[in-house]
């Protein structure tokens, strides 16, 4: 009941003339730069958080622009995808093996539609999720302390390590590099500095926006250059514009199931949009795919990607407003947005600033629906806009990025930094280094380091501290299964197919 | 083969921040940890990791024709110049001088990223300097 | 119009008049450099600055604040008297937080009197905080207890070891007669942190700064054992005793105010010192201040350059005597 009347009061927040205006602002750019090929949410994150702050927006308002944006990214993404048959953004890459083929085939209407219907039913049920799980989260997080965080870290890096199946060298190698790349600068525990090689612009360390922009935004217009010449064709929209009853019935089963899945994968830490929608999508083809038809136009490929980034999305929300942990990359930028206004996510966030949390919670329903007139009528204004020629587009996203940088670090050495970091990114990823599980290590290796170290100067360097509580226990049990248990799901699986291929024959 | 010269050069790299590292001393310790064993922990691993890398590298990466990498050669010293002239030349100017340059690099041609170019450094000033006072470098010509 | 306005208007422009006759050296495009993220408590001090000068119409042109983020000034000091030595547009917010890393020389090459110190504006205080349960309810029972077995009582902050919060509890541990090497003491990273930690039972005994506590003081859900000021501060806070009154002498002031380029003129110089003592005079800034948790500590000038070399000189010994001194100094 309470939670009715916290929401309640959440949308008189949301509500206001200001914050509805914002969060249409915030749902509208944010289908522009996911839909661009390049920009994803991280980066539309970043770039906006600090003209949020310039613009002198109070901190609720500001958050619910950057959740809109976010939002608005996991919408736009598929736009490109689709008609362009280049992913908009990380979590739409899934969405082009299907959504592309129906464009091709004259249905580009219809793969519009029902990916933007599956965006918001993703969206809507993580966002109930969210409103049921968080405050329970909220209650029991007072009970974590250092080693308990400690344990969630491992938790956290179990899950990329279980999900991340096919390069486990690399996906090792990428995260030590992120987690080394925390640990330069002034050490948080003894204040002594880490690998600055005396240079005071290093004394914070690698700084958070450089990072980003390097690896997502300048390592993307270098690929960008390089695919100018296989560039896919932009397919006209044509066909139906919008979905008939059959086809809404024969994927409501997989939005669903999506959907649901999207969202607690949301949650656990560091496993985003991505992870989701290429889950997402490999279930369904497993359940579904018995004449071949995925990759080559079916809607319920369509469908599944779509629903679930959306909801990931929404689900990463929950760790990052109970427990100050990130659940993804654009996350751990917005908890640094609301770092700016000395705001700490976390426990104490749902009890003292009840309206920042209830107030985006309900504004993320309304951006919802504010997202879901804009990308089935409205479709067309943005896929205009990606005719949008290159050499104006990427010198565009430069331009933007550096201001980003700028902005937060108004020294020409992060901008210099950003571009080294960018060459960096952009090698890294021709070698097919993940970059998600490098930024994972980024944003969490600090929290790991000095949980851990927190924890030890507590008992004294008493191991037994780090897995004596019931929660350490249970979360270190848990990371165990994450890290075990997929192969050995794998393992059976290609057994059985082994099995089945032997009885055909 | 990149994976191979990526993993010696990595090795290589952690050997010397192994080096580096074995020089942090806190003055003042009675943390049972410390601020060492942390940073060398991960460079030991990452030195694994690396060798394993070179003993079993994993697929080719593709990488570009020599034209096409010539043209990112060129872009990322665009790049570099243009953080480096961002305060001396201002936001305006050197934006519109980058704008030029990369797109001539995206086959513009010369008249659109001129005009193009210009109207990027000028309208983003405008916009976020003036407009949304997010302080940008005013340069030689606000200044 | 009513007379009264028409008199405020007539107050205003001649107030507007004179300044601009004062004014024969208002910079074109004055700056308050925030040497850290947007958001912390140099942010603030730069707002305060951007507020109180431009509500007051001491400047014409709208302050701008910029961030210059690296090592709490480290990197805003060494563009200052390096890049922009004589740049009369920047002032540089610091802090007690500034003055001790100068001190302790983290902020390389350059040392204290590199640049002009030019205002402070107000000042915070350091405290030592329990959970409202706990079984310590004053200084004495920490301290006992602390004595009796320093294993008992872990003390979390926000800053580093070297750190103001981590010499708070230092300096109380010396007076209780245990050694600080012996204290348990853990970092975090921001006062938010620590309040968690210590409402969870995670560690024992918290130190931070005042302002940032009241919050949780108000809501009933921590104690506050001493505040470490030289004498009881104002209003509801009155009720916190100092430490210096339960027989421990630590006094922690922390001040915050701005410095600006060495080579700045000295017309530059005095037109801002003038500024920021007119604003100060007026009670909307103590207005402004109060919104902003700070208490009052105003100087300026000489006054102030002298009040920041004797800290810093002050912080040199406490740091030598923890053996806290940078040995590349």
């Amino acid at each position: 009941m309470e939670t009715f009347a916290q929401l309640g009061a959440g949308f008189a927040v949301a509500l206001r003339v200001d914050n509805l205006i914002v969060a249409l602002l915030g749902s509208f750019i944010g289908t522009v730069v996911g839909m661009l090929p390049g920009l994803g949410p991280i980066n539309g994150v970043a770039i906006l958080l600090p003209l949020a702050f310039a613009l002198k927006l109070p901190p609720e308002t500001a958050l619910i622009l950057l959740a809109a944006v976010y939002m608005g990214c996991e919408y736009g993404g598929r736009i490109s995808s689709i008609l362009l048959n280049v992913p908009g953004d990380a979590g739409a890459i899934m969405t082009a093996l299907d959504g592309n083929p129906m464009a091709k085939n004259g249905q580009a209407g219809v793969a519009l539609s029902i990916s933007a219907w599956a965006s918001f039913v993703g969206s809507t049920v993580a966002i109930l999720g969210l409103i049921l799980f968080a405050p329970l989260l909220a209650n029991w997080s007072l009970a974590f302390g250092p080693a308990e965080y400690f344990a969630l870290m491992v938790f956290a890096f179990a899950c990329l390590a279980g999900m991340v199946g096919d390069k486990p060298l690399k996906t090792v190698l990428a995260a030590l590099i992120g987690l080394f790349m925390a640990v330069v600068g002034v050490d948080a525990n003894s204040g002594v500095y880490r690998f600055t090689f005396d240079s005071i612009h290093l004394s914070d360390g690698i700084q958070f926006i450089s990072v980003v922009i390097g690896f997502f935004s300048v390592s993307e217009i270098l690929l960008m250059l390089e695919n100018t010449h296989r560039g896919g064709k932009l397919v006209k929209q044509t066909g139906r514009l919008i979905f008939n009853l059959k086809e809404f019935m024969s994927t409501l089963g997989t939005v669903m199931r999506s959907s649901i899945m999207g969202f607690f994968i949301g949650v656990l830490p560091g496993a985003g949009a991505t992870v989701a929608s290429a889950m997402a999508y490999m279930t369904t083809k497993r359940m579904h795919d018995k004449e071949g038809t995925f990759g080559k136009g079916d809607i319920r490929g369509v469908a599944a990607p779509e629903a679930a980034n959306n909801a990931s999305a929404c689900g990463s929300f929950v760790p990052m407003l109970t427990l100050g942990i990130p659940g993804s990359g654009t996350t751990a930028v917005m908890v640094g947005a609301l770092s700016l206004y000395n705001i700490t996510p976390g426990p104490m966030l749902f009890t003292q600033q009840p309206e920042i949390v209830w107030g985006l919670i309900a504004a993320l329903l309304l951006a919802n629906i504010m997202l879901l007139v804009m990308n089935i009528p409205l479709v067309g204004v943005f896929s205009r806009m990606l005719s949008l020629p290159n050499f104006l587009l990427v010198p565009g996203i430069a331009a933007v990025s550096t201001v980003g940088v700028y902005a937060v670090h108004a020294t020409s050495f992060d901008l210099v930094l950003m571009v080294v970091l960018g060459v960096f990114g952009y090698m890294l990823r021709k070698m097919h280094f993940p970059m998600s599980s490098l930024i994972l290590g980024f944003v969490l290796g600090e929290m790991l380091e000095q949980n851990l170290r927190r924890a030890l100067s507590i008992s004294n360097g008493e191991l037994s501290i780090l897995f004596n509580s019931p929660i350490t226990g249970g979360l270190w049990l848990m990371a165990i299964a994450m890290v075990t248990v997929p192969p050995l799901l794998r393992r059976r699986r290609r057994k059985q197919a082994l099995a089945a291929q032997a009885a055909q024959v | 083969m990149s994976d191979r010269i990526f993993a010696a050069v990595w090795l290589v790299v952690c050997l010397l921040l192994m080096v580096v590292g074995w020089g942090i001393q806190s003055e003042f310790s009675y943390e049972p940890v410390g601020p060492r064993a942390y940073p060398m922990l991960l460079l030991g691993l990452m030195l694994a990791c690396s060798l394993a890398m070179a003993l079993r590298p994993g697929e080719k990466a593709d990488w570009p024709e020599k034209p096409v990498l010539i043209r990112i050669v060129l872009m990322i010293l665009a790049l570099l110049v243009y953080a480096l002239l961002f305060e001396p030349l201002g936001f305006a100017l050197a934006t519109a001088l980058m704008s030029v340059a990369i797109g001539r690099l995206f086959e513009g041609k010369w008249l659109h990223c001129v005009v193009g170019g210009a109207g990027l450094g000028f309208g983003l000033f405008y916009f976020f300097d003036r407009l949304l006072d997010v302080p940008l470098p005013a340069g030689l010509i606000f200044g | 119009m009513t007379t009264f306005r028409r008199l405020a208007l007539l107050g205003t422009t001649s107030a507007l008049l004179l300044t601009a006759a004062s004014a024969f050296a208002e910079p074109p495009r004055p700056e308050c450099i925030a040497p850290a993220k947007p958001g912390g408590g140099f942010d603030l001090t730069c707002k305060l600055a951007q507020s109180a000068l431009m509500d007051t119409k001491l400047l014409e042109n709208p302050m701008r604040v910029t961030y210059m983020p690296g090592g709490i000034g480290a990197v805003a000091y060494n563009t200052i008297v390096a890049q922009r030595p004589a740049d009369e547009n920047a002032i540089v917010a610091f802090s007690g937080g500034s003055l001790l890393n100068l001190a302790q020389g983290k902020f390389g090459k350059y040392n204290v009197n590199d640049v002009r110190w030019l205002a402070a504006v107000g000042a915070d205080y350091g405290m030592i905080s329990v959970r409202a349960d706990s079984p310590y309810k004053t200084l004495k029972d920490l301290a006992a207890a602390l004595k009796a077995d320093p294993t008992k009582v872990v003390f979390g902050a926000g800053g580093t070891v070297g750190s103001q919060d981590w010499m708070k509890t230092a300096l109380i541990a010396k007076q209780a007669g245990v050694a600080p090497q012996q204290m348990r003491y853990v970092a975090f990273e921001g006062g938010g942190e620590v309040t968690t930690a210590l409402l969870g039972g995670h560690i024992q005994a918290a130190s931070g700064d005042i302002s940032e506590a009241v919050p949780m003081l108000e809501a009933g859900k921590i104690r506050i054992l001493a505040v470490l000021a030289d004498k009881r501060l104002p209003g509801d806070l009155g009720k916190v005793p100092t430490a210096k009154e339960q027989g421990y002498d630590v006094v922690w002031p922390i001040i915050r105010g701005f410095y600006v380029g060495p080579k700045v003129s000295n017309e530059q110089y005095a037109f801002w010192e003038q500024a920021f003592k007119k604003a100060m005079a007026t009670p909307e800034f103590a207005k402004l201040r109060d919104s902003r948790d700070l208490f009052p500590f105003s100087m300026t000038g000489s006054s102030l350059d002298a009040y920041v070399k004797r800290q810093v000189r002050e912080y040199q010994k406490v740091a030598a005597e923890f053996g806290l001194v940078n040995q590349a100094n």
